[in-house]
C-alpha cells in the first residue's frame, strides 16, 4: 500500500531539475512532507515527487530498449 | 514598531503578559520537541521517523529563539533554559506526558502544534517587534508539521476499525485541554489585544483554532462535533503559566532537558 516517489530538485531558477532521492509514503500528501523533511539538508529552489511506477523509460543504451522495449 | 522591551513602550502589566507568552511558547516547543524527539525510535515507518527528528530539531529551535527574547525581560536565559524544576515550566498541559503511542504523538502533533502555531500567527504584526520578527520564518516551517500532523491524522481516522477508535479517542484526550490552553476572556488578554502584541486571545483565538482544525474534527463524525461543541472550564486556571495542573512535565524529561547527566561537561 506504500508508494515509492522519486525526489527532484534545483538549487536555482532556471537550472535543470535533478534527480536527488527516493522514499515511501502511502499517499501524495504524505510523500510531499516526508520529501520536504528528508531532503532539506539543502537550500533548494524548487524540489518536485513523482510516483517511480509514472516514470515511464523512453530507452536504454546498456539493454539497447527503445520506446520501453 | 519598537525593538526593544523599554522603547516599545508597554506598560508594566502589558509587560509582564509578554513575558509570560514568551515562556508559555518557549516551554511548550521545548516540550513538543522532546516529544517528537521521544518517537523517532518508535515511528512506524523510516520516512515517519526522520519526520519526527526534523519536526523535534524545529521546535527546540523555536524554543530556542523565544527563550533568547527573554534576556530582554532581565531573565537569565541559561538558568530558565537549564536550571527549572518541572512545576516551574509553563508548557502546555497535552505535553505533559510522553504520548503511550503513535495516535497519541499524532493528536499532539495535529492538534497541540497546530494550537502553538495558531498562537504564533496572533503574533505577525506584534508590537513588540522582536516577536514579529520571528514567527514568520518559524511558520513557514510549521508549515510542514501541520502536514505532516493532518495526513497522518486523516490516514489514521479514515483507516476505520480500531486505528480509527485509537485516533478518536488520542483527540479525545488531548483536545479539551488545549481548548482551554487558549484561555479565558480576561483583563489580561484584552490587555496584551489593545497593546496591539496579539491581534486576538481568549475564545477569538480558540474560534480561530477550532476553524483551522475543522476538517480533522469531521473526520471523527458525531465525537468531532461534540469536541468542537466544548466549553472549556477556567476553574483555577493559571494566566500566567496557561495550565490549571500545578505540577509540570514528567521528571525523567526535564531532567534531560535540563541536562543532568552531562552537567560535569558543562563549559560556559
Amino acid at each position: 500500500m506504500s508508494t515509492v516517489y522519486e525526489v527532484f530538485a534545483r538549487k536555482a531558477r532556471g537550472e535543470p531539475l535533478r534527480h536527488i532521492g527516493w522514499l515511501t509514503a502511502p499517499d501524495d500528501d504524505l510523500a510531499r512532507v516526508y520529501a520536504y523533511q528528508m531532503y532539506d539538508e539543502e537550500r533548494w529552489f524548487d524540489m518536485w515527487i513523482a510516483p517511480r511506477d509514472r516514470l515511464l523509460e523512453v530507452f536504454n543504451s546498456d539493454r539497447n530498449t527503445a520506446l520501453g522495449r | 514598531m519598537a525593538t526593544t522591551v523599554e522603547a516599545a513602550g508597554l506598560t508594566a502589566a502589558a509587560r509582564e503578559a509578554v513575558r509570560d507568552l514568551i515562556l508559555v511558547l518557549a516551554d511548550s516547543k521545548r516540550l513538543l520537541g522532546m516529544r517528537y524527539g521521544q518517537w523517532i525510535l518508535g515511528a512506524p515507518e523510516l520516512e515517519a521517523a526522520i519526520a519526527c527528528a526534523a519536526m523535534a530539531q524545529d521546535e527546540w529551535g523555536h524554543a530556542r529563539q523565544f527563550y533568547a527574547l527573554l534576556k530582554d525581560f532581565g531573565e537569565d536565559v541559561s538558568a530558565l533554559e537549564h536550571g527549572r524544576e518541572s512545576h516551574q515550566y509553563a508548557s502546555m498541559e497535552a505535553l505533559d506526558a510522553e504520548p503511550e503511542d503513535w495516535f497519541g504523538l499524532i493528536a499532539l502533533n495535529a492538534l497541540a502544534d497546530t494550537a502553538l502555531s495558531v498562537q504564533c500567527e496572533a503574533l505577525r504584526g506584534s508590537s513588540y517587534m522582536p516577536l514579529a520578527q520571528r514567527v514568520e520564518k518559524l511558520l513557514d516551517e510549521e508549515r510542514f508539521h501541520g502536514a505532516h500532523g493532518v495526513a497522518w491524522f486523516n490516514r489514521l481516522a479514515r483507516s476505520g476499525g480500531a486505528a480509527a477508535e485509537a485516533m478518536a479517542v488520542a483527540a479525545e484526550a488531548a483536545l479539551p485541554g488545549i481548548l482551554q490552553w487558549f484561555g479565558p476572556d480576561s483583563e489580561r488578554a484584552k490587555l496584551v489585544v489593545e497593546a496591539g502584541v496579539v491581534d486576538a486571545a481568549g475564545s477569538a483565538l480558540r474560534e480561530r483554532y477550532l476553524e483551522r482544525i475543522g476538517g480533522l474534527l469531521d473526520e471523527l463524525g458525531a465525537r468531532g462535533a461534540a469536541l468542537r461543541s466544548h466549553t472549556p472550564s477556567f476553574d483555577g486556571f493559571d494566566e500566567a503559566r496557561r495550565r490549571v495542573s500545578t505540577t509540570g512535565p514528567d521528571a525523567e524529561t526535564v531532567a534531560r532537558i535540563r541536562g543532568d547527566k552531562n552537567r560535569m561537561f558543562l563549559v560556559d
